[in-house]
């Protein structure tokens, strides 16, 4: 199904960070499929429960997954997507991003505004393929292994069929490359960053459009999806 | 003075630390975790940067990481609080070789002083009595036990790589000796990397007691009196005051000035604490320095009314010490307890979960360091300390009613933690009377001593 990389990385002498892949590109591979069969089944049942119970969180484990569900924690604005690299001001805590009033959330059961959504393996490693916000899931992004400077590939263009764990480019840490790599087999999408960019640890780089064989599912569930109806979007990790 | 400096760390001492650097017009970066994202220092600060995944040593522990993220965000320097990269030497000489300041002692100076065992020698150079402890590293089990029986059981082997009592242990025969030592070995070859070990005298009845120092670039040193520890759970501080109820005045400023006087011969820089035992004749011995800002530096800062972080800070940036030891005046009595999330009643099991309130005490001469609010998620990566209590009093009664009226008023709702020990301390007529020794609470026992706290 794909070749397998082990994703070459050259080894300093002090401590440098073991950056992200330590799971092959099969692993990988699987854990984006499990990541689509979990938002496309059981996110909406979650949902429905949720907002019916008036519970703040409902975490459900199956096999390494969890999923957890959680309401807005009161007057804690969510930070996700905030970083020193392109923010010039600071926000204060109760001063949500999102543009959620927290405040007028309490007392709407079921309102929409969910905003801890996430799917974690249980484990080393995480989730590197990502549901955006469209709800469909179609999509990936190769996310940084390191806090460093952004390189991309300049073969890596929109369109550059790529395979899980191949190299789209690399993260320059105090002079060693942490290589980015593609999580799952697809078409190479838009760049979110420049390069020679500061960038942090998991910011999203390069979306990866899937292959359409990759996600038979995907089309026809859309308009039942999760986040096109409430979520802002998925965070990588919630825990 | 820096423009802005990058914070090397998490929880209570980050946000002491954006706190230091507000007010002294410093831009802030805090460089965090992904299991910190939602963490207030990460809110408060003017800039936070991931820097790894949750665990440590991909990301507070890693020195790349944090020098990476110092570069990519513009700072000049990087404070390293307390634990993590703090006392690390290896760390501070790369921070310097990215021409990043390092807010600690130079590289040099914390090499002069990594070694426990080099560092006795040294001080005890420089006139400070050293507990009678084994000449140089254990090399064997033979050498070990003639070493001991020359110092004399009970004794205490350490790990000279340790630090906040890990890894340590009592010995009380020759018997147990050979086992003790195996353990020790492995235990500190897994935690510290290092598994040198050294042997001490135990007193019994031992206080711990310690003297804050800072020591500007120009060679300028002043104490600022000393501070008592003696409160603890297995040789982890719970409690610490100022000053010391074990020493009168003229003994404390004896241990206080003979301290500065050779840690500035020795060439120290930077705020320090240099650690005692004393001893129930109220001899002092000399144990170690710790070369980092400490958990327990707002009892000083409650005595002196010195903005400790704010003088590490500025020594770092090459400024001389702006008091001097006359300006430097010990005003009343203050206590700090480290609020832990802890299960007091299944054996301080640690906790972890969401903090479904927090209500912080309040009033006059009340201070809570703390990085909870409602709502906040206790992450299981790190240590348990959720924030500490200082009070501060005229004298130590009236410190002791304001502590009781604190920790009443402090409320943490959804993670147990560690505040019912607090209290039954307050309860205990030997802490009442200020007659505790390091092993008060492990000799009663937690259980028994929390049991008499609740009849009290």
């Amino acid at each position: 199904m794909t070749e397998h990389d082990p994703v070459a990385r050259s080894r300093p002498a002090r401590r440098l960070p073991d950056a992200a892949a330590e799971r092959s590109a099969d692993d990988r591979l699987a854990d984006h499929e499990q990541i689509e069969r979990l938002t496309d089944d059981l996110l909406p049942a979650l949902v429905a429960k949720l907002g019916a119970s008036g519970l703040a969180e409902i975490e459900v484990r199956e096999g390494p997954w969890k999923v957890r569900l959680r309401r807005p924690p009161g007057a804690n604005g969510s930070l996700h997507g905030r970083r020193s690299t392109d923010r010039p001001s600071r926000a204060q805590p109760g001063h949500a991003e999102h543009g959620h009033a927290p405040a007028a959330l309490e007392g709407h059961r079921g309102a929409p505004g969910w905003e801890g959504l996430g799917l974690t393996p249980v484990g080393p490693g995480r989730p590197i393929g990502n549901a955006t916000g469209d709800g469909r899931a179609h999509r990936a992004v190769a996310t940084s292994p390191a806090v460093g400077i952004f390189q991309g590939r300049p073969e890596m263009r929109p369109g550059t069929k790529v395979r899980a764990g191949d190299r789209l480019g690399f993260v320059d840490v105090l002079g060693v490359r942490q290589e980015v790599v593609s999580p799952v087999d697809g078409l190479v999408g838009a760049t979110l960053v420049d390069a020679g960019e500061a960038v942090e640890y998991g910011q999203e780089l390069i979306r990866i459009e899937l292959a359409a064989s990759a996600s038979p599912a995907s089309s026809a569930t859309g308009g039942s999806s999760v986040s096109a109806s409430s979520a802002p979007s998925i965070p990588e990790n919630a825990s | 003075m820096f423009a802005k400096i990058l914070i090397a760390n998490r929880g209570e001492i980050a946000l002491r630390i954006i706190r230091a650097c507000r007010m002294m017009g410093i831009g802030s970066v805090v460089a965090y975790s992904e299991a910190d994202r939602e963490s207030l220092p990460v809110q408060l600060a003017d800039e936070a940067i991931c820097i790894g995944p949750a665990d440590a040593k991909r990301s507070y522990l890693s020195a790349p990481a944090m020098i990476s993220a110092a570069l990519v965000t513009g700072c000049e320097a990087i404070h390293p609080g307390y634990g993590f990269l703090s006392e690390d030497e290896g760390f501070a000489e790369v921070v310097r070789a990215h021409d990043l300041t390092f807010i600690g002692p130079p590289p040099s100076v914390l090499e002069r002083f990594a070694s426990k065992e080099g560092t006795r020698r040294l001080l005890g150079g420089h006139g400070l009595p050293t507990i009678p402890g084994s000449d140089g590293m254990l090399r064997d089990d033979a050498h070990a036990l003639e070493e001991a029986q020359r110092i004399g059981f009970p004794i205490l082997i350490k790990p000279s790589a340790g630090g906040g009592g890990k890894g340590m242990r009592l010995v009380r025969s020759p018997r147990e000796l050979e086992t003790a030592i195996r353990i020790c070995r492995s235990e500190a070859r897994s935690a510290f990397g290092d598994d040198s070990l050294y042997l001490e005298k135990w007193l019994e009845d031992n206080r711990h007691v310690e003297v804050q120092i800072a020591v500007d670039r120009f060679g300028h040193g002043v104490h600022l009196g000393e501070r008592d520890c003696s409160v603890q759970r297995r040789h982890q501080k719970i409690l610490e005051e100022a000053p010391t109820p074990a020493l009168g005045p003229a003994a404390r400023a004896e241990l206080a000035e003979r301290a500065i006087r050779a840690i500035v011969a020795a060439g120290y820089e930077n705020v320090g604490t240099l650690e005692f035992l004393v001893d129930r004749d109220g001899n002092f011995y000399f144990i170690e320095i710790n070369s980092r800002i400490q958990v327990e530096h707002p009892v000083t800062e409650a005595l002196t009314g010195i903005d400790l972080v704010a003088t590490q800070i500025r020594i770092a940036a090459g400024e001389p010490l702006a008091f001097s030891q006359a300006d430097v005046v010990l005003r009343g009595h203050a206590i700090e307890f480290r609020i832990n999330a802890e299960d007091t009643a299944h054996d301080f099991r640690p906790q972890t979960g969401i903090v479904e309130r927090f209500v912080a005490p309040g009033g006059p001469w009340v201070r809570m360091d703390s990085h909870l609010y409602g709502g906040y998620e206790v992450p299981p990566f790190y240590d348990s300390l959720l924030g500490k209590l200082i009070v501060w009093g005229p004298d130590r009664p009236t410190a002791i009613a304001r502590a009781k009226a604190a920790l009443d008023e402090l409320l943490i709702e959804g993670v147990e933690t560690n505040v019912p020990i607090h209290q039954a301390m307050l309860a205990n007529e030997v802490f009442l009377e200020g007659r505790m020794t390091t092993s008060l609470l492990d000799r009663v026992g937690s259980a028994a001593f929390l049991a008499a706290g609740s009849r009290a």
